[in-house]
């Protein structure tokens, strides 16, 4: 065999290689679902008393403001303790430009495993992406690039389940008549409550909680 | 000697007797209803959580200490409801009626700035799916001058039974 001969089959071999490499990646992968999604974002554990499912938009100022003031302290105190099982929902609202595509992005990064870090910098970058919809700079301020390549691996191999998860999440919310952002609905021995809109702050939740988890 | 009413006034305090107890029941019957709301919502009573949940629908107005806040939230149904039965039964009438006016007054005022403000929350004035607060403003106003009619009407009652007295 001559030296081209070999160059061509050690290339060959190579490719074949890399493509039953990419094929094994996608086939361990798999498919997401929304319901594979939901569970992606969702924080604490399943067998929690009460859940909450907090119907949100990425671009959404109130809902900023109810991650930063209310969300973070839940998951401290409530959700890593194990008493609330915390599920995010997608609902983007038509009247923010950039805010489906965040909720795309934020699939693609929950369905990578890295949903947490991904809705913290969302919403804390909110004043830096909204504007001008630059999504994936943010997600690069708080993913290591092997971490980043993963969520765009995603991203441009299952965009119609990340879109389908986010319509899905949607189609719920319009079920429950869900018409601004944040919405909270409260589940807890089988009876869900939604609490009103724009008025819940971490110690009128708390005390809330704390009452449910003594009955 | 004290004349006879005439039948032309007999009839007329009689039509008016009639509307003040036809509006007696519309405004204590909307704040027996404007109290049962906060009470029993989505499908079921919240006779020990109540507070909560409206507490958070007054803090959505963003006007009031949280302390302040809380004890509206556990008073205020209870003081709908009783200002409500009061008027639909004729209880101490022309307070009760003072009352709900004073309290429309106070709601319309803290509708009015949520409206400037530009606040997206629900009233919260019937339960938790109650509309934009610039809606419900124009639902109270009807309210107010229901309650106004009443109040005088009460008055006005009071001082034509003292006379006949």
């Amino acid at each position: 065999m001559n030296d081209g001969l070999k160059r061509y089959c050690a290339a060959g071999l190579g490719l074949a290689l890399a493509v039953l490499a990419l094929a094994g990646s996608l086939w361990a992968q798999g498919k997401v679902s929304p319901a594979d999604l939901t569970v992606a974002k969702s924080l604490g554990s399943r067998e929690a008393p009460i859940t909450m499912e907090v119907f949100a938009d990425y671009q959404c100022p109130q809902c900023r403001l109810f991650y930063e003031t209310v969300t973070k302290q839940l998951i401290d105190t409530y959700v890593s303790t194990g008493k609330v099982y915390l599920v995010h929902r997608d609902f983007p609202l038509s009247m923010h430009t950039y805010s489906h595509q965040a909720a795309h992005w934020l699939n693609a990064a929950a369905a990578a495993g890295y949903y947490a870090p991904v809705e913290q910098a969302l919403y804390d970058k909110q004043d830096v992406w909204a504007p001008t919809g630059q999504i994936e700079p943010i997600l690069l301020g708080v993913l290591s690039p092997a971490e980043m390549k993963k969520v765009r691996l995603v991203e441009s191999t299952e965009g119609a389940q990340l879109d389908a998860a986010v319509a899905s999440d949607m189609a719920l919310g319009n079920s429950k008549h869900v018409d601004g952002t944040p919405t909270i609905f409260i589940y807890h021995k089988g009876q869900q409550t939604q609490l009103p809109t724009g008025g819940v702050n971490y110690t009128l939740l708390k005390q809330y909680l704390d009452y449910l988890l003594s009955h | 000697m004290a004349q006879a009413p005439s039948a032309e006034v007999t009839a007329g305090s009689r039509i008016g007797r009639i509307l003040l107890f036809l509006a007696r029941l519309v405004l204590g019957g909307i704040f027996v209803y404007a109290a049962y709301s906060k009470l029993h919502f989505d499908g079921a009573w919240h006779l020990r959580d109540y507070q909560f949940f409206f507490a958070m629908a007054i803090n959505s107005y963003n006007m009031l200490p949280l302390a302040v806040v809380q004890v509206m939230a556990r008073v205020l149904p209870w003081l709908e409801l009783l200002l409500g039965i009061c008027v639909v039964f004729g209880f101490g009438l022309r307070w009760a009626s003072l009352g709900i006016t004073a309290l429309l007054l106070v709601f319309m005022g803290a509708l009015t700035r949520a409206a400037m403000l530009g606040l997206q929350i629900n009233c919260g004035c019937f339960g938790y799916d109650s509309p934009k607060p610039s809606t419900e403003l124009l639902h109270d106003s009807g309210l107010l001058i229901l309650a106004v009619a009443v109040t005088v009407g009460a008055f006005l009652s009071r001082r034509a039974r003292r006379v006949a007295a």
